[in-house]
């Protein structure tokens, strides 16, 4: 069980064949609900592991800042996909995907309130009980902040990383759409920000639509984003950086481009 | 918002069957989660106090990636319409929460045959879904264990033991 280390992709089966002939890959993520737990792991998963790839299963569904307490099958599920490919921690967001019966279909933001500290801290406290390692909570991109704010980023996310120990997925590609569609300094947030908690950073794609940026990952990943990496990583670089991609997968020679320049960004070595 | 990748197998099983979206708030967190989401994919009211225009931002963007993932699910449908797939499902699923790309896009294929707007090749596609799972609207599709044929505009689907052949495509 090595922690995530140098340059990662996120693993999706569309780009399967791509990722298993990235000769110095040493670590990737997977979809956690992607994963069936009845059976073994998908082959491409097994044969990672058997390179000894690092396979970190990442939710996108358990909707750690929901009001409701966390639904305990997400939670187990969670638990058993680290457990089947013997990962070293698995990480979420904080952000809620769900309210009142109906789905969001994707995550939201959390008015950044007292009110919705607790119940983000109660909700991962109910993970942490049930999982089998550490887990890494990611704060997301929103293209719109709830008229009540108590408190800013920095201290939202700094209150509920002391409170739950959780580690930091800092995701720079959403510290960059925060910080360009709020018109904030995504700087200034870096350096508020417990840098030594980070297990490891994201990165993706984006696109200006509308008068926002969309952190779609669907788009190349923009020269303002990896120059906000290179800055991160000046400042102190954390053992990891991976890439998401999640469609309109470009010709496997940009997308090596990419990853490419994601190493540039960090110093990582190339694993293309 | 970070995009939220497809493949949940999950996905099609929550789809509430009373949304209670429209309740009162009563100002707390759960009340005021509710009434956002409800207001960005059920048609519900925008929440007081929210900024217009990243609200409805944010609405789009849902519904785009919705209709990447129903595309997932369903491609011949999504390509049969081409360049007016997003608005058509766009304009369909606009208030209707999600139950899943496979449901999302079952449903949309069966109101697009109700009122004789669905292409051939989603028919086509539709008429082996049909064959292949036992789906009520209610329910998630369960996979059938006995044969079935399976039709949808003109286009006839049959499924023994498992396996699914489209005999008859539609025109």
């Amino acid at each position: 069980m090595t922690g995530p280390r140098g340059v990662g992709i996120g693993w999706r089966p569309e780009i399967a064949g791509f990722v298993a002939e990235l000769p110095g890959l040493q670590f990737v993520e997977v979809i956690a609900e992607a994963v069936p737990t009845a059976g073994p792991p998908p082959d491409a998963l097994v044969e990672l592991r058997q390179r000894g790839v690092t396979v970190v299963p990442h939710g996108v569904r358990l909707s750690l800042g929901g009001a409701e307490p966390v639904e305990p099958a997400r939670v187990a599920h969670l638990a058993a996909v680290a457990e089947l490919l013997a990962a070293p921690l698995v990480s979420e967001h904080i952000a809620f995907v769900r309210a009142g019966g109906v789905e969001a279909g994707h995550l939201l933001p959390l008015p950044r309130t007292r009110e919705a500290v607790d119940a983000v801290c109660a909700n991962v406290a109910r993970a942490q009980a049930e999982l089998p390692v550490p887990i890494a909570l990611e704060p997301i991109a929103a293209l719109f902040d709830w008229p009540d704010d108590e408190l800013d980023e920095a201290a939202f996310l700094s209150e509920i990383l002391a409170r739950t120990d959780a580690l930091l997925l800092l995701d720079i590609a959403n510290v960059h759409a925060n910080a360009r569609n709020r018109g904030t300094d995504p700087l200034a947030l870096l350096d508020r920000l417990p840098l030594e908690r980070v297990a490891y950073l994201h990165v993706a794609g984006g696109a200006e639509q509308g008068g926002f940026y969309h952190d779609t990952h669907t788009d190349p990943v923009p020269p303002p984003v990896l120059e906000l990496l290179a800055e991160l990583c000046a400042r102190r670089r954390p053992p990891a950086v991976l890439l998401e991609r999640d469609g309109h997968y470009p010709p496997a020679a940009e997308l090596r481009a990419e990853l490419d320049a994601v190493a540039a960004a960090t110093g990582f070595p190339l694993v293309t | 918002m970070s995009a939220l990748p497809a493949g949940d197998p999950n996905a099609t099983d929550h789809r509430p069957s009373t949304p209670d979206a429209h309740r009162p708030a009563d100002g707390s967190l759960a009340s005021r989660q509710a009434a956002l989401v409800a207001a960005l994919v059920a048609g519900g009211p925008p929440p007081p106090g929210f900024a217009p225009a990243p609200l409805a931002a944010a609405r789009a963007a849902l519904l785009r990636k919705r209709a990447g993932e129903v595309a997932r699910h369903w491609p011949l449908l999504a390509a049969a319409l081409g360049p007016s797939w997003p608005a058509t499902f766009m304009a369909w699923a606009g208030d209707r929460p999600t139950g899943g790309g496979l449901r999302d896009g079952w449903d949309l294929a069966r109101a697009l045959q109700a009122r004789r707007a669905l292409p051939a090749l989603g028919a086509d596609e539709l008429a082996v879904r049909e064959a292949t799972f036992r789906y009520d609207a209610d329910e998630p599709p369960r996979r059938r264990r006995s044969p079935a044929v399976g039709r949808a505009g003109g286009a006839v689907a049959v499924q023994l033991a498992g396996r699914v052949r489209l005999i008859r495509p539609a025109r």
